[in-house]
């Protein structure tokens, strides 16, 4: 039987509160793909319930968004449960085929897509004058640097104008691998030795993930500080002219929600254009859909709920802004009739 | 031919499950009730789920409907295995008849999905229970719900006008009709309301509905003990005075609302009343003087919330207070058995006060908030879950606080229902009547098959 932190599972009342706020439980309508559902899954597990494939399904369907953490009038964290569950399955060897490849891609290749070539393509010609050492280290992702060159060049465009450089040889920040159940042991040692040799006190993120696993599962050696909140507080250096925009944001959960993120990046857009509020926003915003290993586990799940998404988009929006490249990602291939760009991309748009 | 198959055939694959894992999700709700089904069906209409009840009936399997799972008597938990009827995914509102003053809903609508819909209409269905945003209609109705604004409102079953209701064999019958009222014969809709599915399936409901009040305002006031908040209610309620909510919450469920939402700042007191004043705008103004007055020889503060925003806070951090609870101490967990009596309303002050000498006797603190206006008292207990001997408190506890009410001339169960959690005190609190409601339950379903184990039936 497996050793269950019974005392978290059993904070759970069942009063049933997170089925009002559970965007997978919506969808599906079983019981077990809801928050209390997979506590109780939790719950059977340590009772000796056989795990088969639903029970892995029912784990690994949850986004970890946090709605249900948020709204827990008991004071139960269901996201820690379901992590932890997955990470004594996976010491099991109880997992499904898409956890098997995601680990196999990221130990393989250091990044989540499984590509082989270089993380810092996107630098072009540059790579010659990143400096060796600096106060700030920009901490790209394996998304950005491989799918979002664009973002990640005018985020780095941006940086520059500060003392910011990069890893000489990030990988990744481990995100997918914890939230999945694995170790990223290997990941994050790694990346806290190049973040010494840098001598960086200070680590800018621009990927949701990246950021909270930098905080929660990193040692607080640094500071970290999502990109957002980096020039919100530095936007009177970087003479930024008004745009004749109106843009809506999108909160990542993992950046919002989780970190609590919620100010700084609408200070910067409204710094430079108009903003209008999705019909869920800050703390309520729900989530596109992608966290928590569903996008890559459970596409079809992961497509429809980012189409809910996609119905809180307002009217008359030039822009959707979004401060992950993972939300980026699922917006896009969900059929966002608005354009979807890094909210570092908008800021470049207003440099003089 | 398999069970599975003919359940399958009836509503599809993908709405029938067998998995283990599934049947564990089904195997409770909010109470320490546990039975497991052998299958859960989600039915998607009316026929489908009479279709399941004449299979049912002629092979004799027991059938559980259940709506959120939110109950707190395990009146939706399958005790003797069988089919879960698990009706949330009927969730459609089939007509907003605002010219009639009624709506017509599938019991799988959530409560408050409904009241975010009708108050665009400048309406709303007054019963209001603390789950407000995850209980289903069909449960709330099976259970004669109601909540906060029942002393002014009254319950759920003031507001039914007709019920579609699946019969045992699966016949299909309407209790009442659309007018606001009827003499036509027996009250078969009153009858269903309150019988937590052991005479039928609700599948259809049509609700009265009332006109959204154009002010609200809230008193709160804060007592030296809860005896003294109790006397204070009972002498505003005699002044003729109707508040549309009057809650009672004792020093430890302030401290549990003020933690769960930092915004509140309800003052510390032995224990506080919130009333609610709803009507037009000057007729809440003179009602809050008047529970001033009357409230000023006994209280040792009163205040008004400031704006609407600071009375939504508080109503909404009061409706999960019962959860919150858990809060207060990591290792604690709140258990829902005790929790829902009510008493005349006179007899508040003796309830509250015997209820303060339970606590001191079984060494466990009981946490004490409600509905005071309406006499019901939930009373919040939170023990270790891994603690045998704490258990063994909380029962007894909990056993004497029911005793307690029924020797009050109350009821074990003033809104929550009865569920197997309360089927022993049925015989003490309704006497010879038991045996009617057994007449009842035998000639509506005489192969017992709905929601067996149930009501002391």
């Amino acid at each position: 039987m497996l050793d269950v932190d019974l005392r978290s599972v059993l904070k759970c009342v069942r009063c049933g509160a997170c089925r009002s706020v559970c965007p997978v439980l919506e969808e599906v309508g079983w019981e077990s793909a809801g928050a209390r559902g997979r506590m109780l899954v939790a719950h059977g597990i340590s009772q000796g319930l056989d795990v088969d494939d639903d029970v892995l399904e029912s784990l690994n369907t949850c986004m970890t968004c946090g709605m249900c953490k948020q709204m827990c009038p008991a004071g139960a964290n269901p996201i820690n449960v379901i992590e932890n569950i997955r990470h004594r399955l996976v010491m099991k060897g109880d997992m499904t085929e898409a956890q098997k490849k995601l680990h196999k891609r990221i130990t393989e290749t250091g990044n989540s897509l499984g590509e082989e070539s270089g993380r810092r393509e996107w630098l072009g010609e540059c790579t010659g004058s990143i400096k060796e050492t600096a106060e700030y280290v920009y901490f790209v992702g394996c998304l950005g640097a491989y799918r979002y060159p664009e973002s990640v060049i005018a985020t780095f465009d941006v940086l520059s104008h500060f003392d910011v450089t990069l890893l000489p040889d990030e990988v990744c920040c481990g995100s997918p691998l914890i939230r999945t159940g694995f170790d990223a042991d290997k990941m994050i040692a790694h990346n806290v030795e190049q973040i010494r040799m840098v001598g960086a006190h200070t680590i800018i993120t621009s990927c949701a993930g990246c950021h909270n696993t930098l905080i929660q599962s990193y040692p607080d050696e640094f500071k970290v500080v999502h990109v957002s909140e980096f020039l919100a507080e530095h936007l009177s250096e970087l003479e930024l002219k008004r745009l004749d925009l109106t843009v809506t944001y999108h909160d990542a959960c993992h950046l919002g929600r989780c970190r609590g993120v919620f100010d700084a990046p609408r200070k910067v857009i409204t710094a430079v254009c108009d903003l209008k509020e999705m019909k869920t926003n800050r703390e309520d915003a729900r989530c596109c859909g992608g966290g928590g290993g569903v996008r890559t586990g459970y596409p079809e799940l992961s497509l429809a709920l980012v189409k809910k998404r996609l119905m809180d988009v307002p009217d008359g929006v030039d822009y959707l802004i979004t401060s992950c490249p993972l939300c980026t990602k699922n917006l896009i291939e969900g059929g966002s009739d608005t354009d979807v760009i890094d909210l570092v991309e908008l800021v470049r748009l207003a440099m003089k | 031919m398999e069970l599975i198959t003919n359940l399958q055939e009836i509503v599809g694959i993908d709405s029938v499950s067998a998995s283990p894992m599934e049947l564990y999700c089904y195997s409770s709700d909010a109470s320490q009730i546990r039975g497991t089904p052998d299958y859960v069906v989600r039915p998607q209409d009316s026929e489908q789920v009479s279709k399941i009840l004449k299979f049912a009936n002629e092979h004799e399997i027991p059938v559980t409907a259940r709506g959120a799972g939110t109950g707190l008597a395990g009146g939706a938990v399958a005790l003797e295995g069988g089919i879960v009827l698990d009706l949330s995914g009927m969730d459609r509102i089939l007509d907003i008849d605002i010219n009639n003053l009624q709506v017509a809903v599938e019991p799988g609508v959530v409560h408050s999905k409904l009241n975010e819909v009708l108050k665009a209409e400048g309406f709303f269905f007054p019963p209001d229970p603390g789950s407000s945003a995850m209980c289903t209609l069909g449960g709330l109705i099976a259970n004669n719900g109601s909540g906060m604004r029942s002393v002014k409102y009254g319950t759920t079953r003031s507001y039914v006008l007709d019920l579609e209701v699946v019969l045992a064999d699966g016949s299909v019958i309407h209790t009442g009709s659309k007018t606001l009222k009827s003499s036509a014969g027996y009250d078969l809709t009153r009858l269903m309301v309150g019988s937590e599915g052991t005479l039928g399936v609700i599948t259809k409901a049509i609700l009265k509905i009332h006109p959204l009040p154009k002010a609200r305002t809230v008193v709160l006031a804060s007592f030296e003990t809860p005896e003294l908040a109790g006397e204070a209610v009972v002498k505003t309620l005699s002044e003729g005075v109707i508040p549309s909510a009057c809650e009672i919450l004792d020093r430890t469920t302030v401290e549990v609302l003020n933690s769960y939402d930092p915004n509140i700042a309800i003052p510390d007191a032995g224990a506080t009343i919130l009333f609610e004043f709803d009507g037009t705008k000057s007729s809440v103004v003179e009602e809050a003087e008047i529970v001033e007055a009357v409230c000023k020889p006994f209280a040792s503060g009163i205040r008004v919330a400031a704006d609407r925003k600071e009375m939504e806070e508080i109503w909404s951090a009061r409706r999960l207070v019962g959860a919150a609870i858990s809060r207060i101490n990591p290792n604690k967990t709140r258990v829902y058995v005790g929790e829902d009596v009510g008493v005349p309303i006179k007899e508040i002050p003796r309830m509250l006060k015997l209820v303060q000498s339970i606590s001191d006797e079984f060494d466990l603190p009981i946490m004490t908030y409600g509905h005071v206006g309406d006499g019901n008292l939930h009373t919040g207990m939170c023990i270790d879950m891994l603690d045998n001997e704490q258990w063994e408190r909380l029962n007894l506890a909990a056993d004497k606080i029911h005793k307690t009410a029924i020797m009050l001339d109350g009821t074990v169960s003033a809104e929550h229902g009865i569920g197997s959690a309360r089927c022993e005190y049925m015989r003490l609190e309704r006497g010879d009547a038991l045996d009617v409601m057994i007449l009842i339950k035998r000639a509506l379903d005489p192969k017992g098959i709905l929601n067996p184990g149930k009501l002391g039936v």
